[in-house]
């Protein structure tokens, strides 16, 4: 799985993450799971490329717990396609979730970000 | 039901979800201007391997215990079929283990845990009174006068019934046959609580001396020589030459005594001076029990019991059905446990060795997110599947296993032998077995490989094992060493005990010797002198066959399962009491023929005729016990108890010792008379023909059946056989548990030495890189394979230990099944150590050779 493609250096996401960004993805609409694939990896500009063996058990695993829901739909050239979109329960878990990594990025920045004083020496 | 097609749809689902990602994929690719096929070999290859995919994601919906189960059963049957050799290895390692340890419960169940087919049977006794002083009553029983005056009189049984066995000649239906038959008291049936099948039982009339003669008929000689036609009822057939009246048809199954196929009405003539052992069975009353059945027979027999200190005895049917052989089966199921407790141990040790090679496995799924006990649940479910399928392998080779088991063991020894069957029970104890074995042996491997971190897995390659896997696996061989052991010592008495029993003197010169049996019926062959007739007729007929040096008579050969025993009185002389002789009756030329040595005087000649002076002739043992200090020869001898003047038998001759009741009873004395001076049919009927052949005594027997048939075509053959194969025969039991535990204990011994194969073999992998250092560092072949061999012994002296202290606590069980061997044979033990030693040495060798041969650059670069 940890295959890297392309040359392309690919970010292992932290466990908890890529909920995450499958939430927030489907925020704009329903999707299909290559129409999420496809979204996380133009929105990112092509840095985070989900694996297949981490996205569909990401997509079932947020099924089953009911943040989102899934249903067949017919494609305009007649093939049947899975949609997701987020419900309600999943639109709360994404705002919690989102807090918390806000939290987390501004620890991770403060971390990360020199200190004022260090910088002026 | 449901929910299974609930996953299945889910399952069609998923793969139509996951086809269309690829779909659109290439579909977008192919938009873009690539060529379609470039479009879908980058779009596949992009997406990963579809079968992963689409186990991880299934694993995410969870749901029931059915659904998890049905996953990781397809998992484990996934990864058994990858590694093919592993999984035959285990799978015919366990199959033979279960199977050969279901077919034995089978026997076991069968004989000794089911009860027997009557209704409420554990109510059902036998009524005996031993007599543990008389010479002559080996066998308990209940006397014809005893059960005359008691039958009505017994409070605490409901019923009670006698009966005895016997052998009679059934004529007009078919060709004439010999049949086991049990003459019956009215009431037995009912007893029993089994009635007939067509017809009605046996009433007190039947058993009037005068009345009509009658039978019932058991199911399979119905079928076989009536057709099972169901108007045999009230038909007449021959028994014996007299007409009997058929009453009824016992149903299909019932056996009482076990080898009767027909019954007669008991009828009995009390004569003085003589008397008949009767088997007498009851149906203990509702609410008493054995201990009052027990005092009510002391209370009848008062009289008796002062007399003759007779002991009574009540036992449960069962018992006395089942008799001797439940110590053997017992011995056997013990043995056949020690095996697939082996086979359990090799494969629970490959699952191990298996464990520290899928480390790298378990560590990627563990880093995917699967829990421990997820981990822990699929490796116990992989190695469930392995047990469960040997199970299924097992209840065929189970099947296999009875069938030849039963044509294996020596006829008639097996009771109960038309109940045996793999029945649900037997496939119950299989399953039973499996789950059970397959839990413990493959839960121990699955924590183990477990329990290790991701962390230490993926740093380290798999070429390690930990201390504490290495001491479990060692352990593991140290246990199958020393089970091998106890098994081999086992079978090593066993063997050593069989060939001292070949071994033993007969006195007599078995090779060369054909035997044709006849029992002569009365009703034919009314007195003394028809009977002596017909065996002249059948022996001038055998003396003409071309290729019979010589022929002979006599009536209860040795070795032939019967023989008569008595005390004889001796002029002049007092015998010590208890002093017992056997008394066969034999025809002219019979030492000559039979190769037994004349010592003194003359054998009997033609000319010892019924109308010529009364002689005998001793074994050597009688004439050193009675006349150690006169010559034997002119000495009288008789019979009777207070002989008359016609009674006495003067000795001609004096012979060698012959075994005559078994083999494995000593050679004991005996008396010998011309079979044309006995003057009782009873002495005569049963008739054995000897002759020696020129060639091969085999050839003969088809001139032999046409002599007989020449002097009596109603006469059916007793048996017809060679003397060797007639021996043969009486040890057929011990050979039979010989090589029965001779074959388990190979197998326990293959089995050991590919466990200790496998060990070495392992450790000898794992320090491939520090042999190739010693190596490099100047050690030579001779050190490296004792540095191997070193290892084996840690393994080797422990299981030995532990071997011969479990040997010398279980082989007393053997003792009864022994012969002239000591459980604890100083030599056996001796020899099945070496060999045990040896044998875990060559299979040591292998892998410390190619330790040996290892070359230190290879190893090194490896490292």
């Amino acid at each position: 799985m940890a295959k890297q493609e392309r040359g392309l250096s690919r970010i292992e996401l932290l466990q908890g993450t890529l909920d995450l960004i499958v939430l927030q993805t489907l925020r704009w609409g329903p999707r299909h799971g290559y129409g999420i694939a496809q979204m996380i990896r133009a929105s990112s500009r092509d840095v985070l490329q989900v694996d297949t063996g981490s996205l569909y058990p990401a997509l079932h695993r947020l099924e089953k717990s009911g943040a989102i829901a899934a249903e067949w739909e017919t494609s305009e050239n007649r093939q049947r396609v899975r949609v997701y979109r987020l419900t309600a329960a999943g639109r709360k878990q994404l705002d919690a979730e989102r807090s918390r990594w806000e939290q987390l990025s501004e620890a991770m920045a403060g971390i990360l970000a020199p200190p004022a004083r260090e910088a002026g020496t | 039901m449901i929910a299974l097609w609930r996953r299945q749809r889910r399952e069609l689902e998923l793969e139509e979800e996951l086809t269309g990602h690829i779909r659109m994929a290439i579909e977008e690719r192919v938009a873009r201007g690539e060529p379609r096929e470039d479009a879908e070999r980058a779009a596949r290859r992009e997406f990963g391997n579809l079968g992963v995919v689409k186990e991880v994601t299934r694993e995410m919906w969870g749901g029931g215990w059915l659904e998890r189960l049905s996953q990781d059963v397809r998992y484990g049957v996934r990864t058994l079929r990858r590694s093919p050799a592993f999984t035959i290895v285990a799978l015919s390692t366990l199959a033979l283990g279960i199977g050969a340890t279901t077919a034995m419960f089978t026997v076991v169940h069968a004989v000794l845990l089911r009860p027997l087919p009557y209704p409420r049977s554990d109510r059902l006794m036998r009524l005996a009174y031993d007599y543990p002083k008389s010479p002559f009553i080996t066998e308990g029983g209940i006397s014809d006068r005893q059960w005359v005056e008691h039958r009505s009189r017994y409070r605490t049984f409901a019923r009670v019934a006698a009966m005895t066995p016997g052998l009679v000649t059934l004529t007009n239906a078919g060709d004439p046959v010999r049949l086991q038959e049990a003459s019956v008291a009215a009431g037995l049936f009912e007893t029993l609580g089994i009635m007939p099948a067509l017809g009605r039982t046996f009433g007190l009339d039947d058993e009037q001396i005068g009345s009509e003669p009658v039978v019932i008929l058991g199911d399979a000689l119905w079928r076989e020589r009536f057709g099972a036609d169901s108007t045999v009822v009230g038909r007449a057939i021959t028994i014996d030459g007299v007409r009997h009246t058929v009453l009824g048809v016992m149903p299909q199954g019932f056996a009482y005594p076990l080898d009767a196929r027909i019954w007669r009405p008991l009828r009995l003539q009390l004569a003085p001076n003589r008397f008949q052992i009767l088997s007498v069975i009851g149906r203990l009353r509702d609410g008493a029990t054995r201990a009052q059945a027990v005092a009510e027979l002391d209370a009848l027999a008062a009289a008796d019991r002062a007399r003759d200190s007779l002991i009574s005895r009540v036992t449960p049917l069962k018992d006395t059905v089942v008799g001797d052989v439940s110590q053997s089966l017992l011995v056997f199921a013990g043995a056949v446990g020690l095996v697939l407790l082996i086979a359990c141990a090799n494969v629970a040790n490959l699952l191990l060795m298996r464990a520290t090679t899928r480390r790298r496995e378990m560590a990627v799924r563990a880093a995917l997110g699967a829990g421990r006990r997820r981990l822990v649940r699929q490796l116990v479910t992989e190695s469930a599947l392995l047990w469960v399928g040997a199970g299924v392998a097992g209840a065929g080779v189970a099947m296999v296993g009875v069938r030849a088991l039963l044509a294996l063991a020596p006829p008639g020894r097996i009771p109960r032998h038309g109940e045996i069957g793999v029945d649900a029970a037997a496939l119950a104890f299989a399953l039973a077995v499996s789950l059970g074995t397959g839990l413990i042996f493959g839960l121990i491997p699955a924590i183990r490989a477990t329990r290790s971190s991701v962390r230490d897995a993926l740093a380290a390659t798999a070429r390690t094992m930990t201390g504490r896997d290495g001491r479990l696996r060692g352990a593991l061989v140290v246990a199958e060493i020393a089970l091998a052991l106890v098994l081999l010592t086992g079978a090593a008495l066993m063997v050593e005990s069989f060939v001292r029993l070949r071994g033993v003197e007969l006195g007599f010169r078995p090779s060369g010797l054909a035997l044709l049996t006849v029992d002569l019926p009365d009703a034919t062959y009314p007195s003394a002198p028809a009977m002596q007739a017909a065996h002249q007729a059948v022996l001038d007929r055998l003396g003409r066959i071309r290729g019979v040096a010589a022929a002979t008579a006599v009536n209860f050969v040795p070795l032939g399962g019967a023989m008569i025993r008595g005390d004889i009185k001796v002029e002049g002389r007092t015998i010590p009491p208890g002093y017992l002789v056997a008394k066969p009756a034999v025809s002219p030329g019979y030492f000559r023929t039979m190769g037994i040595d004349l010592r003194l005087g003359r054998e009997f000649t033609a000319q010892d005729a019924a109308s010529a002076p009364r002689v005998a002739i001793v074994s050597q043992s009688v004439a050193r016990q009675i006349w150690p200090d006169v010559n034997p020869i002119g000495q009288r001898i008789s019979n009777k108890d207070v002989p008359g003047p016609g009674d006495w038998l003067t000795v001609i001759g004096v012979v060698e010792d012959v075994g005559q009741t078994s083999i494995d009873t000593h050679r004991e004395p005996a008396i010998y008379q011309p079979i044309q001076q006995l003057t009782q049919t009873f002495f005569l009927g049963h008739m054995s023909f000897v002759v020696r052949a020129a060639g091969d005594p085999a050839l003969l027997l088809p001139a032999m059946r046409r002599a007989l048939r020449d002097a009596d075509p109603n006469q059916p053959i007793g048996s017809i056989g060679t003397m060797e194969s007639a021996i043969s025969a009486t040890v057929a039991e011990p050979l039979f548990q010989a090589r029965l535990i001779g074959a388990f204990s190979v197998v326990a011994l293959v089995l050991a030495a590919i466990g200790i194969y496998g060990v070495v073999a392992y450790s000898v992998a794992e320090r491939t890189h520090e042999i190739g250092i010693r190596v490099a560092l100047g050690a030579g072949r001779a050190d490296v394979i004792g540095m191997v061999l070193r290892r084996l012994l840690v393994l080797l002296v422990p299981g030995m230990a532990f071997g011969v202290i479990g040997a010398l606590a279980t082989t007393r069980v053997l003792s009864s099944l022994l012969f002239e061997i000591r459980p604890n044979d100083p030599a056996t033990f001796i020899t099945v150590a070496v060999l045990l030693a040896a044998v875990a040495i060559i299979a040591g060798m292998v892998p410390a050779r190619r330790a040996s041969r290892v070359d230190p650059l290879v190893a090194l670069r490896e490292g």
